[in-house]
């Protein structure tokens, strides 16, 4: 197979945006154009989850070709739910490490913040198993409220490491412009002051509010070539050097152990033997923290930490921006933002900002080698990518 | 009749499974037994869900997964006023959830 490289990426401010979804898609499309001087691709592939059922919009991909006149390069949707993007990103990978194309587009687009917070809560939903949970009412948040509930009883984290989390991701996104939430916040905000529990109300108990990241617009893109053609471009050489992707039940009551996200671990293995690196090599990492409990839960499956210690790393530091492994650098979901379909493309656009040493203010010193997990369904379908300087 | 929800069972390893699935998770075999499942069992975990979606005319749903006495295990709403994990449970088949006209049934789950 040939080397693959990211040589352009673009991304908008996750937020409320007032502009159709193809224009969402199209935005950072064009920065990444410009950002590697290119003005046509071979292959455009979009990661959407929501455009059918919220925005009235299908065949994104199409529609993004013409919004961008580039015809008649091909183009395909791609929806895998949460985890839509970093899928999209493994096609791309693909079609130039086969040879089948030399420059090829990913993008990814999402506009929920069209229906309100209950329609967009119920639409996530839909990825759940319609007649054993769906039907009951579960949703996003309930299942991570009785996995989180678990995790506590077994391994010892509790509501305040959660809260560390969000003050983390919140305290990083304000150093990154194009976080959806610019809101510092404080232990005595969320859990101790008198106000705090009104701050901070109970959503799926042991989650509260500032457990879960917020329902957000937003488009990011990447661009990747071959290694010929990357090395025609003046800008920093960053290698897509490995892919993982694996799968569990569909739904949570039927794993072993309840606690465990195997779909994780096993993805971060095949992409860890993928790029022939090991956890430790990792410099800076993008984790997919939906809920606060998953950051911490992600960061032991990928091997960061042994099972039952990823919140012990996190009280001691480890994880901040000036730690030894900065995780969510760009705020994470939890504070950059969760537009579904896009998120997997914007955690590679901050891995390759930070590898790049474009990361300004949340610049992780000589970061050379970069991690993304984007976890689909809770925890049903898992892509993970490493990317290295070179 | 009585109502129950119906387990799979796998006619070679006799897998329960709910819900439903075409090839055994555990031996790949493809037939199964339709039979119903236990009402007794225990609470493995649960959450109390704060504003749910439009069908549910509650403030709070009450949602549980429990392991029934045959080791199947199943989601489903609670009504239970102080839930412990491991408290014993039966289960009963409801209206979970109407939508419109469309009543969908399903279990839930009370104090033993």
């Amino acid at each position: 197979m040939r080397d693959v490289y990211v040589i352009g990426t673009g991304i908008t401010k996750f937020s409320r945006l007032e502009y159709p979804l193809v224009e969402i898609a199209a935005y950072p499309a064009i920065m990444a154009m410009k950002d590697c001087g290119l003005s046509k691709v071979d292959h455009v592939y979009v990661a959407n989850m929501g455009g059918s059922r919220l925005n009235h919009q299908t065949s994104l991909a199409s529609a993004l070709i013409d919004h961008l006149s580039l015809y008649p390069s091909g183009a395909d949707s791609i929806e895998n739910g949460p985890a839509s993007g970093a899928s999209a990103i493994k096609e791309g990978y693909q079609a130039i490490a086969s040879g089948m194309h030399d420059v090829v587009m990913v993008v990814g687009a999402e506009r929920m913040r069209e229906a309100n917070n209950l329609e967009a809560t119920d639409f996530v939903a839909s990825l759940a198993h319609p007649l054993a949970e769906q039907i009951y009412g579960v949703t996003l948040p309930s299942l991570a409220g009785m996995f989180t509930r678990l995790y506590m009883k077994k391994y010892g984290v509790t509501s305040r490491h959660l809260a560390m989390v969000a003050i983390k991701n919140h305290t990083n996104a304000l150093k990154n412009p194009f976080a959806h939430l610019h809101a510092p916040i404080t232990m005595d905000g969320i859990m101790d002051g008198p106000d705090a529990m009104n701050n901070n109300p109970m959503i799926a108990d042991p989650l509260r509010f500032f457990d879960m990241c917020p329902v957000s617009d937003g488009g990011a893109c990447i661009i990747l070539a071959s290694a010929e053609v990357a090395k025609k471009i003046k800008r920093p050489k960053i290698r897509l050097a490995g892919i993982g992707q694996a799968t569990d039940t569909h739904c949570v009551h039927e794993r072993e152990d309840p606690t465990d996200l195997l779909a994780v671990k096993e993805a971060a293995r095949r992409c860890f033997q993928m790029a022939k690196i090991k956890p430790k090599d990792v410099d800076v990492a993008e984790l997919h923290d939906a809920f606060t409990i998953l950051e911490i839960v992600e960061s032991e499956e990928v091997g960061f930490f042994k099972k039952g210690e990823g919140h012990l790393a996190l009280e001691s530091g480890y994880t901040a921006l000036n730690g030894k492994l900065p995780i969510n650098t760009s705020g994470g979901l939890k504070a950059k933002g969760h537009p579904v379909g896009a998120t997997g493309v914007g955690q590679a656009h901050e891995i390759v900002t930070q590898l790049r040493g474009e990361a300004g203010e949340r610049q992780v010193k000589n970061a050379k080698t970069g991690f993304t997990c984007n976890f689909g369904g809770f925890g049903n379908n898992v892509v993970t990518l490493t990317f290295v300087k070179e | 009749m009585k109502k129950s929800i119906l387990g799979y069972k796998c006619k070679k390893c006799a897998t329960i499974h709910y819900p439903n699935r075409a090839i055994c998770r555990k031996c790949r075999n493809e037939e199964f037994d339709v039979v119903s499942l236990p009402e007794d069992g225990k609470l493995l975990t649960f959450t109390h869900l704060h504003n749910p979606s439009g069908d549910f005319e509650v403030a709070i749903l009450d949602l549980g997964i429990v392991e029934l006495s045959n080791g199947c295990r199943l989601t489903g709403q609670m009504k239970i006023e102080k839930p412990v994990i491991g408290m014993k449970i039966k289960s009963q088949i409801e209206v979970v959830r109407q939508s419109g006209y469309k009543k969908f049934y399903g279990a839930v789950f009370y104090k033993a």
